[in-house]
């Protein structure tokens, strides 16, 4: 009997989980079966919770039409892919460095990195524009790109130092009376061994560059340099409300986060957590 | 001969170079990283201090003339504009509104999911999804679902019989800023119930069992055992979120960019319209810096809360 109640309860359980998951993925599915449908469809009412028939042309005309979203697309790869290995080459080494090293100021240092986390995009704007400007660095790819890296080399450091005081010293230990020096050792036997946070943090770096609006859009005006973000709030006001349109250009936009996403699920998770939680 | 005491000043001499030698190398892995933020985090925040206080615009600029030191000349015209109220109002009720209900339905997912059954864990995987999606597409997507004659989210709560007339989220002043509000929950009930999981999942199970064997019922057990445990990841689910929530650019430039009427304009809103649309780069500055010390005083607080637990 108390079995039989057992089952039941987790079956319930079950449904009202698949529930909560539906709720919060329908705004996903409309994106998507949004930009498949008609002009006259989409205006449709009630709505069709499902396209009567399918139209792919709201991606043909982005991909093929003046607007061609395939330089955004290229521009998007760039500055989230820079951005990402330079973030990945300064702060992995500078998370070992606050972690192994009994430095002096050390707490100070991850005191900075932990703060500038928290820091408001707008503090940073107007002086960055400003400099930027006095170094010839608007419309470059390199503005954006630069600015990037203040939300995800802090958010690295913070992310992966947990992780290289958890792995045992000896390790590393280990491979110095071998004959391998500080830097080798890192890079030979504790770069491996931190693999999992590694994959975090070059998912959340590709991600945070990839999602840039603010940046690309205050620090560039030629439009040829526009990612993805910058493009679509830029079309905005001219596909008014063509919501097929936008809704293709959006899911274009989402895919390459979701797949990483799905791909390191695991890891994201684990960065998600491991950014917040505290010191 | 070598006395004993050279002896010991010899290795302690040896033992301090080889801790200096250590130390110049774990510098030389620090320091490009730190390098990096002093000139790109360090500098622009104490140019924009310096900018808060000139009068630079557009036209000086151009010219490039000295921009006159103008004291506290920005600071009085921001506080004088109207605008600046009603950006400091909608940015702490915007903070405030999306706080609660993250915070609320985020811990009731958190303890649902916290229970043993099948489908728990992908699930609530999977709904994290949100935190990984561009602002930009979230911003668009919802002002779509909440456009009043296409949008989904007024045909739906009309099928419930909870309105009987669409409702126009983002045209009409007074339902705006719940625009932003509903699109902001999307986002931050997963990452509040995430994170709270993980403070849940960190009790251990055989507090329960010991506190049901002594006959506590389940909300006993709850208010004594879940609420006090969990309240360090609380304090800090709260307060990251209240620092995350309260700068919020992205979501509302793009839903609204700060209209109608002002209606959804916020601090970050706000001072971007002043340095990038009206081109008064001093007041920009100077309405960011406003932003910005009330974060700080907020980051210091949470700072001295996690001095408080860890000296404890």
């Amino acid at each position: 009997m108390k079995g039989l109640n057992q089952r039941n309860k987790n079956i319930i359980l079950n449904i009202v989980a698949i529930v909560i998951a539906i709720i919060f993925l329908f705004p996903l599915y409309w994106m998507i079966i949004s930009s498949l449908k008609s002009d006259s469809e989409i205006f449709m009412r009630p709505p069709t919770w499902f396209p009567h028939k399918v139209f792919f042309n709201g991606y043909i005309d982005q991909l093929t039409g003046p607007y061609s979203i395939l330089r955004s697309l290229k521009n998007s790869f760039i500055i989230s892919i820079s951005s990402m290995v330079i973030s990945f080459c300064l702060a992995v080494p500078a998370a070992y460095g606050v972690s192994r090293f009994e430095l002096p100021g050390k707490k100070l240092i991850i005191l900075v990195f932990l703060v500038t986390q928290m820091l408001p995009i707008s503090v940073l704007l107007t002086p960055m524009f400003l400099t930027f400007s006095n170094l010839k660095l608007l419309n470059t790819y390199i503005a954006p790109i630069l600015a990037i890296g203040t939300i995800t080399i802090p958010f690295t450091v913070i992310v992966l130092r947990p992780m290289f005081l958890t792995y045992p010293v000896s390790i590393e230990e280990a491979a110095r009376i071998d004959g391998c020096n500080r830097f080798t050792a890192f890079l030979r036997v504790v770069m491996p061994v931190i693999k999992p946070g590694l994959i975090t943090v070059c998912c959340f770096g590709f991600v945070y560059g990839w999602n840039d609006l603010v940046y690309s859009l205050t620090f560039n005006s030629n439009n040829a340099l526009f990612p993805m973000t910058t493009a679509i709030y830029n079309l905005m006001n001219q596909y008014g409300t063509r919501w097929n349109w936008i809704m293709a250009y959006g899911c274009m936009l989402v895919t390459p986060p979701v797949i990483v996403f799905i791909l390191g699920q695991r890891y994201i998770i684990s960065g998600l957590v491991g950014g917040a939680v505290k010191e | 001969m070598v006395s004993q005491s050279d002896n010991l000043i010899q290795v302690k001499k040896k033992r301090l170079s080889q801790q200096y030698r250590d130390n110049i190398t774990g510098y030389l892995f620090v320091i490009p990283a730190l390098v990096y933020m002093l000139l790109l985090i360090g500098y622009p925040i104490i140019y924009n201090i310096i900018i808060s206080f000139q009068d630079v615009s557009a036209f000086n600029l151009a010219q490039g003339s000295a921009r006159p030191f103008i004291g506290l000349q920005n600071y009085k015209t921001i506080f004088a504009n109207e605008t600046m109220k009603i950006a400091l109002w909608n940015t702490f009720y915007y903070t405030i509104c999306c706080i609660v209900v993250q915070f609320t339905v985020g811990f009731l997912l958190a303890l649902f999911f916290n229970q043993q059954f099948a489908l728990a864990q992908s699930l609530r995987g999977f709904i994290v999804v949100s935190w990984i999606i561009p602002v930009t597409a979230t911003a668009l997507l919802f002002k779509y679902m909440l456009s009043p004659d296409v949008g989904v989210i007024n045909i739906i709560l009309q099928k419930l019989g909870i309105i009987k007339q669409p409702i126009g989220w983002l045209i009409n002043e007074k339902t705006a800023i719940y625009g932003p509000i509903i699109a902001n929950s999307w986002i931050g009930i997963p990452f509040n119930m995430i994170l709270l999981s993980t403070g849940l999942a960190g009790i251990p199970n055989e507090l329960y069992e010991s506190a049901s064997i002594d006959g506590a019922s389940s909300f006993q057990r709850f208010w004594n055992i879940t609420v006090p445990l969990l309240r360090p990841a609380m304090m800090s689910v709260l307060i990251l979120g209240f620092m995350y929530t309260f700068k919020v650019f992205d979501l509302i430039f793009v839903m609204t960019g700060g209209g109608p009427v002002n209606a959804t304009e916020v601090l970050a809103t706000f001072s971007y319209r002043l340095s990038f649309r009206n081109y008064y780069f001093g007041q920009g500055a100077a309405v960011a810096n406003v932003l910005f010390v009330i974060l700080f005083c907020v980051a210091l607080f949470y700072l001295g809360l996690i001095n408080r637990e860890e000296s404890m």
